[in-house]
C-alpha cells in the first residue's frame, strides 16, 4: 500500500467543537499541544522544585537550559531584557518539546503545523513592535533607516527595510515549519522505501533513516534555538533601536 | 500540502493560544522562580567562595612573608650571637695567654734568684769548710817549725790561691 508522505500532517476532527462558526475541534495536533505542555510543565516544575545545591540529573538539565536562554537574553537585550525571559524561556521550551515529542514514532509534531509557527511568530513580531513604539514612539519607525544611511539613499531604504521587516515574522514561521515538515517528509520517504524495498535493498534506505533520525535530533533543537534567539534579537531591535547595532560592531 | 488546508487553522490557533498560555502561566508560577534562584544561589555561593579562597590566599601570603622575615631576623640575630662569642672567645684566650705567659715569666724568675741565692750559700759554706781543712793540713805538716804568725800568713795565701783558681 502506498501512502503519501505527507499524509502524516493530515488532521481529523476527533471531538468536533464548533462556537459561534467557528470551528475549535479537538484533533491530533491540539492532543500532542497538550501532551507537550503537560511533559514540559511536570518536568520543569519538578525541576525547580528541587532547588538543590548540588544538582540532579533533571535540575542540572533545566538549569542549563535556563541558563542558556538567559544568556540569550542578556546578550541581546540586556539586563532590562529579563523581563520577556517568561516568555522567551516558555517559547523555546514550547517548541522544543514539540520537536522532540514529534519525533517519537506515531506522535504529532505539533512545530510542523505552518499555522502554529506563524502564530508563535507573529506574536513575537507582534510583541517587538509594541515594545518599540511605547519605548521610542514615532521615533521607533527610524529602524527603517539604518544609521549611517546618506540622506539621498532614503527613498531607497525605505521600501527595502520595511521588506525586510515584514520578512521577519513570515521568515520566523517559515524556518520552523519548513524544517520540522522536511524532516518528518525526508523520514517518511526514506522509511516508505525500507518497507518496499523489502530485506535484500531495504537496509540501505533504512540506514538513512536512522541517520536522518539522529540528525533530527540536532535539528530538534538548533531549529528552537534559532526561533528563540530571533525572538531575543527582534525584542533587542525594538528595545534599543539602532544601539544595539552599534553595541554588536 | 495539508498544513495549508485552512480548515483546522482556527482550532489549531485557538487551542495553541490556550496551551501556551497555560505553560507560561505554570512555568512563570512554579518553575522558573526556583530554577532561576537556585542559579542566583549557587553562583552567589561560588563567587562567595572564590572571593574567601582569594582572601585565604592573600592571608597566607601576608603571612608567609611575616614569617620569612622573622626568620630573616632570626638568622642575622644568630650571626650576630655568633660573631660575639668568637670575638669574647678570641678575646678571653689573648688574656689567658698573656697572663699565663706573665705567670711563668714570674716562676722562671723566681727559681733563678733561688737558685742563684743556693748557689752563693754553697760557695761560702765551701769557702769556709776548705779554710778549715787546709788550717788542718798545714798544722798538722808544719806544726813545730812554723810560728803562729806564719801559719796564718800561709793559710791566707793557699785561700787567695784558691779563690782565684775558682772565681764563681
Amino acid at each position: 500500500m502506498e501512502e503519501s508522505p505527507l499524509h502524516q500532517f493530515e488532521l481529523q476532527r476527533w471531538v468536533p467543537i464548533s462556537i459561534g462558526g467557528l470551528d475549535l475541534s479537538i484533533n491530533k495536533a491540539v492532543v500532542f499541544m497538550w501532551v507537550v505542555i503537560a511533559v514540559a510543565a511536570v518536568l520543569m516544575v519538578m525541576a525547580g522544585s528541587s532547588r538543590k545545591l548540588v544538582p540532579g540529573k533533571l535540575q542540572s538539565l533545566a538549569e542549563m537550559m535556563v541558563d542558556f536562554i538567559r544568556t540569550m537574553i542578556m546578550e541581546t537585550m540586556g539586563k532590562e531584557g529579563m523581563r520577556f525571559f517568561p516568555l522567551v524561556a516558555t517559547l523555546f521550551v514550547f517548541i522544543l518539546f514539540s520537536n522532540y515529542i514529534g519525533l517519537i514514532p506515531g506522535a504529532y509534531t505539533v512545530t510542523s503545523q505552518i499555522i502554529v509557527t506563524a502564530a508563535f511568530s507573529f506574536l513575537v513580531y507582534g510583541i517587538s513592535l509594541v515594545v518599540g513604539f511605547s519605548l521610542h514612539g514615532v521615533k521607533f519607525l527610524g529602524i527603517l533607516v539604518p544609521p549611517g544611511t546618506p540622506g539621498w539613499l532614503v527613498p531607497l531604504m525605505i521600501p527595502i527595510e520595511i521588506i525586510s521587516q515584514i520578512a521577519r515574522p513570515i521568515s520566523l514561521a517559515v524556518r520552523l515549519f519548513a524544517n520540522m515538515t522536511a524532516g518528518h517528509v525526508m523520514l517518511a520517504v526514506l522509511f516508505g522505501l525500507t518497507i518496499s524495498g523489502g530485506l535484500l535493498v531495504g537496509w540501505l534506505p533504512f540506514v538513512f533513516t536512522v541517520a536522518i533520525y539522529l540528525l533530527e535530533f540536532g535539528i530538534a533543537f538548533i531549529q528552537a534555538y534559532i526561533f528563540t534567539i530571533l525572538t531575543c534579537v527582534y525584542l533587542g531591535d525594538a528595545f534599543h533601536l539602532h544601539g544595539h547595532e552599534e553595541h554588536a560592531h | 500540502m495539508p498544513q495549508f488546508e485552512p480548515d483546522f487553522f482556527s482550532s489549531l490557533i485557538f487551542w495553541e493560544v490556550i496551551s501556551f498560555g497555560i505553560l507560561l502561566f505554570v512555568l512563570y508560577k512554579y518553575a522558573f522562580p526556583g530554577i532561576l534562584s537556585a542559579l542566583e544561589e549557587r553562583e552567589k555561593k561560588i563567587k562567595d567562595s572564590l572571593d574567601q579562597a582569594e582572601q585565604h590566599r592573600s592571608e597566607a601570603e601576608r603571612r608567609l612573608k611575616e614569617y620569612e622575615a622573622k626568620l630573616n631576623a632570626a638568622g642575622k640575630e644568630a650571626e650576630a650571637i655568633l660573631v660575639a662569642a668568637k670575638e669574647r672567645a678570641q678575646r678571653l684566650l689573648d688574656e689567658n695567654e698573656q697572663r699565663l705567659t706573665a705567670e711563668a715569666e714570674r716562676i722562671k724568675g723566681d727559681a733563678t734568684r733561688q737558685i742563684d741565692q743556693e748557689r752563693r750559700k754553697a760557695l761560702q759554706d765551701i769557702r769556709a769548710q776548705t779554710t778549715e781543712l787546709a788550717l788542718m793540713v798545714a798544722e798538722k805538716v808544719v806544726q813545730r817549725s812554723l810560728t803562729e804568725a806564719d801559719q796564718r800568713r800561709f793559710a791566707d795565701e793557699a785561700l787567695e790561691a784558691l779563690s782565684k783558681s775558682q772565681p764563681r
